[in-house]
């Protein structure tokens, strides 16, 4: 008889490092090796609360990381887990290897796949990141933005500063202007909702190709492997045929933006 | 092999199919049932999973100081027999009180009720005194007879509905599609409510009108009706008494006057009126918005009395529908688990319960019996010394919850059966671990009156016992009884206690089950009740005049808070909250709030807000709605993050005793 | 291969299988025919089932953090509309659902054709109830008449037994055939580009739904679940995209509005699962709208005409 591997039994894992980021952020480090690529994400368990949803904060050389804000059930209980239960990797990762030149924009939690995008490039390729936050202290991996800078064009942006900040202000869409010769750019995009829909717009409008355009989506999720129905958008699952979608292929559903 | 039973939520009592244990579990509605056609509601499909919880209560457990000991239950009924009849010897019966439970069978509600009346108390009282005693007291002052008065299939006759004082889509879910389909038909619905109910917006005729003015409302409904002449003439001169003195109370309620009381305009009220009376047969449903009040046995009779007067009763099609709330209120009542009334709703002060004495082969108890709040109360004085409680959870449920909470600690036996270590049975001295509907054999009746089966499909877990089983022990323990040798032995004796269940047998009332009265004369039960008379001969007419709820708004307690259920749960939440689907569709307790109520306050969508009675205060979400109309917000109770009750004063109808849970002043606070 | 049995022999052919499988079927309960396990033919009872053989593959409410190899199950009586569904599904969960692929290869459908449309049903716009993958086929054509198309896989339970002739088999080929002419069609195909995301019909409906799920619990398609811890256990339970909580997240819900919910419910039925999947996600049984307390059709989102309304 097959022994048939159950996809729903999640890996017990040591959590072998945690940073708190910001007041309801924190980052942990698995004990175990990525092994996925920047845009793919994982379920992570706690036994009898549930599971969550979280992207790979890691490019595929390193340790595998999680970045979390924690906001519910189970995202408010990780960070005080010493094991947790991993399964994965799920879903599409952004088409990196087919572009030369990129354009990344994220919007809050939306940063982890852009900075495991950061160190997957390592600098090998034209990588321009937009991240914008809402206030200076709700900026994330504060202690790598040197290591970054040395990887990719950095732009940081919040929508208040404070004292401290002598930085950028303003939303994410301020700034695409100021990317040189974005035409023939690809853009990846992850963020809310709104900040997608608005960073498309103008993308649009300076003259990206909507082939060249592409989204990471958010929707509820319990399965991450296409059978349970709930992160449908128009004819995807957004955990098999995403998360990340090339926007001329999604732009005429009705439900793409909540 | 699958098996026929009973849906344990509400009142409508829907007929399930459940397959055996081990086989693939999925429940389906009975397609055979009269009363569903095989349909279910939500609560019917995903909600009986709390049955195969882990978390149900599996042992007899004794509380020695604060922890639970696992105790057998030889010594258990041991215990509770020794203490309860120890506490008669020291204090005399009264000191004891019984408290039954609307989610229990027939067979274990009769058995309860007993128990105290044979013990030598009428210290006997259950839910239903804070959903619908007004109800059983009001229809049989004015009717004889406290309960639905057609079938649910009978409303295929219905011309008009009119719905006042209860949210049928969410709270009888099937009574509520019923309703729906018969108006996608074309039938009128004149839906009177204070919140932008589901129903009010298929409804032709929408009174919003303020919490606590329902008289007000049903008196100027009369008024037109009086002065337009709309009245069934005939059957008030042959079938009613009191109409002159109706007549002159009513006429003083003149729209323009009411509206300013009800914030109704008189319109809608004339429209309502003239669609009510003579687009007939016309069907009123109510449920615990004409009840819980201080009025609410006023309210139960003026909508008796507006049905009567148009001669909307007796006939296919018409009729008064108290919407029962737990699914065996109608048959707990019925089987007199109420301070004030014996089986068959004998009253205990008549000459009539000498049958009962024969019956029991006992003395009868000669004082009247305290109410369920009456007795938490006496508790904390220290009258009442011990409390035997079943399938109840009175610490999230009753009103005044501080006072039940200090009655509960003062008590010197508290013994609490239940399927669940419910906070309240958290405080007991003594936890009995009971069955689940799906787990024991016995009889509900739900609202249309129909008595229906239920089966022991399953086993239940660890000793759990039946209610039954565990009363009719502990009763013969006391040797109040020889003990039974099961439901349909207690049931055979149900049939001799009310003549209206005198007809009905485990045989002929399944897969089907019958509506009573079920006798000699109607030996296949009764579908329409009141068709050629009253039980009181006549109708009763009865003037109400109407007087302003116990609270009201002033310069600080500025809105009205009314309390409800929702669609998802149930009661206190101890069953519903235990399916992840129920519980992820209505996870947290909220204040519903006006949006121009909100903006004033500074209060947005989602924030958590203060909300403060004269009587208590709570932290809850604030949901920003327009279901609700200004001036007034709404809270479900079934949350014990939050519990509303704590916000609910200690004003009491003065007939039923039931406590005003549908009109409290509070504030809101971001 | 195509056999020809008579009543005695259906009896044998369910003592062979017997030997083998797990054996349920459908039984009568008071005038509901419902699935149950049976331990003889005798208690099989043919009829339109008050639910789908769903939950033989999909646990209504299962631990899905421990798996065990599945008993080997024979469920007889099942009719084509609700066998259609799991060869509909197949395309979205079989191999991917260990629990839906373990359970659906050792579970045999032993499927009693419908020889007389039935009162409310409309497969026959998907087909007609006679089908091209099966594993069993039963076609009791006359009184003690039974056709039965069986797969090579189950070639072992037919030994000895006749063949079908030429003759038995025209007769019912050319009963299926009378039963589709005999029941109303409804115009599912092109239904993907007639249906309008705009239509009155979602918010008429929901106007009325009461959100009861009936209709994707009762559907023989329908496959969604909810996962939710309970202690030490991970529950897979049946879900509704009628339920507002279906689609939540942290960030907004998509379909926040009941009209939304119960259009995406067509949606996926008509247009999404054509699209990805290239069949519609519906097999015509009619359970969806026998069972809906509120008679909302779904003949009525087919023959709709969305042009004028
Ligand atoms: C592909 C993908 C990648 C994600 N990556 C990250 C990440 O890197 N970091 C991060 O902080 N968050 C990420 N999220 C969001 C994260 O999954 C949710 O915040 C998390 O599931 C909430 O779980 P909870 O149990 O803590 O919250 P709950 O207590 O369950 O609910 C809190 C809120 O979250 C919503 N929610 C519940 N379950 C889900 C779900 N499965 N998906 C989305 N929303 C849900 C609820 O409706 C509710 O509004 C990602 C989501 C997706 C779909
Ligand atoms: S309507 Fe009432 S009795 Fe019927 S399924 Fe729903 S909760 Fe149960
Ligand atoms: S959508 Fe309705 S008709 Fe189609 S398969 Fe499902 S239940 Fe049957
Ligand atoms: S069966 Fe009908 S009422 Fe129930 S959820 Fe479906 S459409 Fe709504
Ligand atoms: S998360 Fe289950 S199908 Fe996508």
């Amino acid at each position: 008889m097959t022994t048939i591997m159950n996809s729903f039994k999640p890996h017990e894992k040591r959590i072998a490092r945690k940073i708190k980021e910001t007041t309801d952020i924190f980052t942990i480090e698995i004990d175990m090796e990525s092994n996925s690529y920047p845009g793919q994400f994982y379920e992570l368990s706690i036994l009898g609360i549930g599971e969550a949803p979280i992207s790979a904060a890691s490019s595929s050389s390193e340790k595998l990381k999680f970045t979390i804000r924690s906001i519910g059930h189970v995202t408010s209980k990780i960070f005080e887990q010493d094991v947790i239960g991993v399964r994965g990797p799920y879903g599409n990762y952004w088409p990196f290897k087919e572009y030369d030149r990129i354009l990344a924009i994220a919007g809050g939690i939306g940063i982890p796949p852009i900075r495991a995008l950061i160190h997957e490039l390592e600098g090998k390729k034209d990588l321009w990141v937009i991240y914008g936050a809402r206030t200076p202290s709700d900026l994330v991996y504060k202690y790598e933005f040197d290591q970054w800078r040395n990887k990719a064009n950095l732009i940081l942006t919040v929508d208040r500063g404070d004292e401290s900040w002598n930085g950028k202000v303003g939303l994410v869409t301020k700034y695409i202007p100021e990317i040189p010769d974005l035409k023939n750019m690809a853009a990846f995009l992850i963020g809310p909702p709104i900040m997608m829909e608005n960073s498309v717009k103008d993308l649009l409008k300076y003259g990206l190709q909507p082939e060249n355009i592409f989204l990471s989506l958010e929707r509820r999720m319990e399965c991450g492997f296409g059978v349970c129905g709930h992160c449908n958008v128009g004819h995807f699952y957004v955990c098999e045929d995403g998360p990340i979608f090339r926007y001329s292929e999604v732009s005429n559903l009705p439900e793409l933006f909540l | 092999m699958a098996q026929i039973s009973v849906c344990p939520y509400c009142g409508t009592g829907c007929q399930i199919v459940v397959p055996e244990k081990d086989e693939p579990f999925s429940v389906s509605g009975y397609k055979g049932s009269p009363v569903n056609n095989g349909k279910l509601c939500i609560k019917g499909y995903t909600g009986l999973n709390y049955s195969f919880s882990k978390e149900r209560l599996t042992y007899p457990l004794f509380n020695e100081n604060g922890n639970f000991i696992r105790i057998s239950w030889e010594d258990a009924i041991e215990l509770a027999a020794n203490k309860l009849l120890k506490i008669r010897e020291e204090f005399g019966p009264d000191s004891v009180a019984f408290q039954s439970s609307a989610k229990c069978t027939n067979e274990e509600n009769y058995l309860m009720q007993k128990m105290a009346r044979v013990f030598g108390t009428n210290n006997i009282d259950h839910c239903a005194r804070s959903c619908h005693s007004p109800t059983a007291l009001g229809l049989i002052n004015t009717l004889g007879t406290g309960a639905a008065t057609g079938s649910i299939k009978s409303l295929e006759g219905t011309n008009t509905f009119f719905i006042i004082g209860s949210n049928t889509t969410e709270q009888h879910p099937i009574i509520g599609s019923k309703i729906i389909s018969e108006v996608k038909k074309g039938k009128k619905l004149i839906v009177a409510d204070p919140r932008k109910i589901k129903l009010a917006e298929l409804a032709d005729i929408h009174m919003q009108f303020r919490p606590g003015t329902d008289v007000a409302l049903l008196n100027s409904l009369m008024f037109v009706i009086v002065k337009e002449k709309l009245y069934d003439k005939e059957f008030i001169d042959s079938r009613t008494e009191g109409f002159n003195e109706l007549r002159e109370e009513v006429i003083k309620y003149d729209p323009i006057i009411t509206s300013e009381i009800t914030g109704v305009e008189p319109e809608l009220v004339y429209e309502a009126a003239r669609t009510y009376a003579t687009n007939r047969p016309s069907a009123i449903f109510y449920a615990m918005g004409i009840t819980q009040h201080i009025h609410g046995t006023e309210n139960v009779m003026n909508v008796s009395n507006l049905a009567l007067i148009t001669g909307n009763l007796g006939k296919y099609g018409s009729g008064i529908f108290p919407l029962r709330g737990q699914n065996n209120v109608q048959g707990s009542s019925d089987m007199g688990a109420l301070a004030e009334f014996y089986p068959g709703y004998i009253r205990w002060d008549s000459d009539k319960i000498e049958k009962f004495a024969k019956l029991w082969n006992s003395t009868l108890p000669k004082k009247k019996g305290l109410t369920l709040s009456e007795m938490f109360d006496k508790a904390a004085d220290g009258e009442i010394k011990a409390i035997y409680l079943m399938g109840e959870n009175p610490l999230i449920t009753e009103a005044n919850i501080a006072r039940v909470e200090e009655g509960i600690d003062n008590l010197e036996f508290f013994i609490v059966q239940d399927i669940f270590m419910t906070l309240t049975a958290a405080k007991a001295d003594l936890v009995l671990p009971a069955a689940s509907s799906l787990e024991k054999e016995g009889t509900f009746t739900n609202t249309e009156r129909r008595i229906q089966r239920i089966f022991p499909i399953y086993k239940p877990p660890g000793e759990a016992k039946p209610d039954w089983w565990i009363i009719n022990k502990i009763g013969s323990r006391m040797n109040l009884w020889k003990e039974y040798s099961g439901p349909e032995e207690i049931f055979n004796e149900i049939r001799e206690a009310i003549y209206n269940y005198s007809g009905a047998t485990y045989e002929n009332i399944y897969p089907v089950g019958k509506q009573w009265p079920i006798n000699k004369e109607n030996p296949d039960g009764t579908e329409i009740l009141h068709t050629r008379s009253f039980p009181l001969g006549k109708g009763k007419l009865v003037p109400i005049k109407f007087n302003p709820p116990s609270e009201s708004v002033d310069g600080e307690y500025d809105l009205i808070m009314t309390t409800g259920r929702n669609y998802f749960h149930w009661h206190s939440g101890t069953m519903t909250r235990l399916s992840q689907i129920l519980e992820r569709e209505a996870p947290e307790p909220y204040i519903e709030i006006n949006s121009e109520d909100a903006y004033e306050r500074k209060i947005r969508n989602g924030q958590l807000v203060n909300v403060k009675s004269r009587h208590g205060e709570i932290r809850i979400r604030a949901k920003v709605t327009n279901l609700v109309p200004k001036g007034i917000v709404f809270i479900p109770f079934h949350y014990k993050e939050s519990r509303v009750n704590l916000l609910v004063g200690e004003n009491l109808d003065p007939i039923s005793k039931i406590p005003e849970f549908k009109v409290v002043a509070v504030k809101v606070m971001p | 291969m195509i056999y020809s049995l008579n009543a005695e022999e259906m009896a044998q052919l369910y003592e062979r299988i017997s030997k083998e499988f797990e054996t349920y079927g459908t039984v009568d309960i008071q005038g509901d025919i419902t699935f149950s396990r049976i331990e003889s033919y005798d208690e099989l009872r043919i009829g339109r089932s008050d639910k789908p053989p769903k939950e033989f593959l999909i646990g209504r409410n299962e631990n899905v953090l421990v798996f065990t190899e599945p008993n080997k199950k024979a469920v007889f009586g099942v009719m084509s509309c609700d066998l259609k569904g799991f060869y509909i599904m197949d395309k979205q969960i079989y191999g991917k659902d260990p629990f839906y692929t373990a359970r659906r290869d050792n579970t045999v459908f032993i499927n009693y054709v419908c020889t007389e449309p039935c009162e409310t049903g409309f497969c026959s716009s998907f087909g007609g109830p006679l089908l091209n993958d099966y594993q069993i086929q039963v076609i009791n054509y006359e009184n003690d008449k039974y056709l039965i198309y069986a797969d090579d896989a189950y070639k072992s339970f037919f030994e000895g037994f006749k063949q079908a002739s030429k003759e038995e088999i025209s007769k019912v080929e050319k009963l299926m055939h009378n039963f589709n002419m005999k029941q109303k069609k409804h115009e599912v195909e092109g239904i993907e580009n007639r249906i309008k995301w705009n239509s009155k019909l979602w918010d008429e409906y929901a106007k009325i739904c009461i959100q009861c799920g009936a209709c994707n619990y009762s559907c023989p398609t329908c496959y969604c679940f909810d996962l939710n811890d309970v202690g030490e256990e991970r529950f897979r339970e049946w879900d509704s995209c009628i339920l507002a909580g279906f689609t939540k997240t942290s960030a907004g819900n998509p379909r926040e509005s009941l009209a939304s919910r119960l259009r995406q419910r067509f949606y996926h039925k008509f247009v999404y699962y054509k699209k990805s999947k290239g069949e519609y996600l519906c097999t015509g049984c009619n359970r969806c709208t026998d069972d809906c307390p509120v008679d909302i059709e779904i003949k009525e989102v087919i023959d709709h005409d969305y042009n004028n309304e």
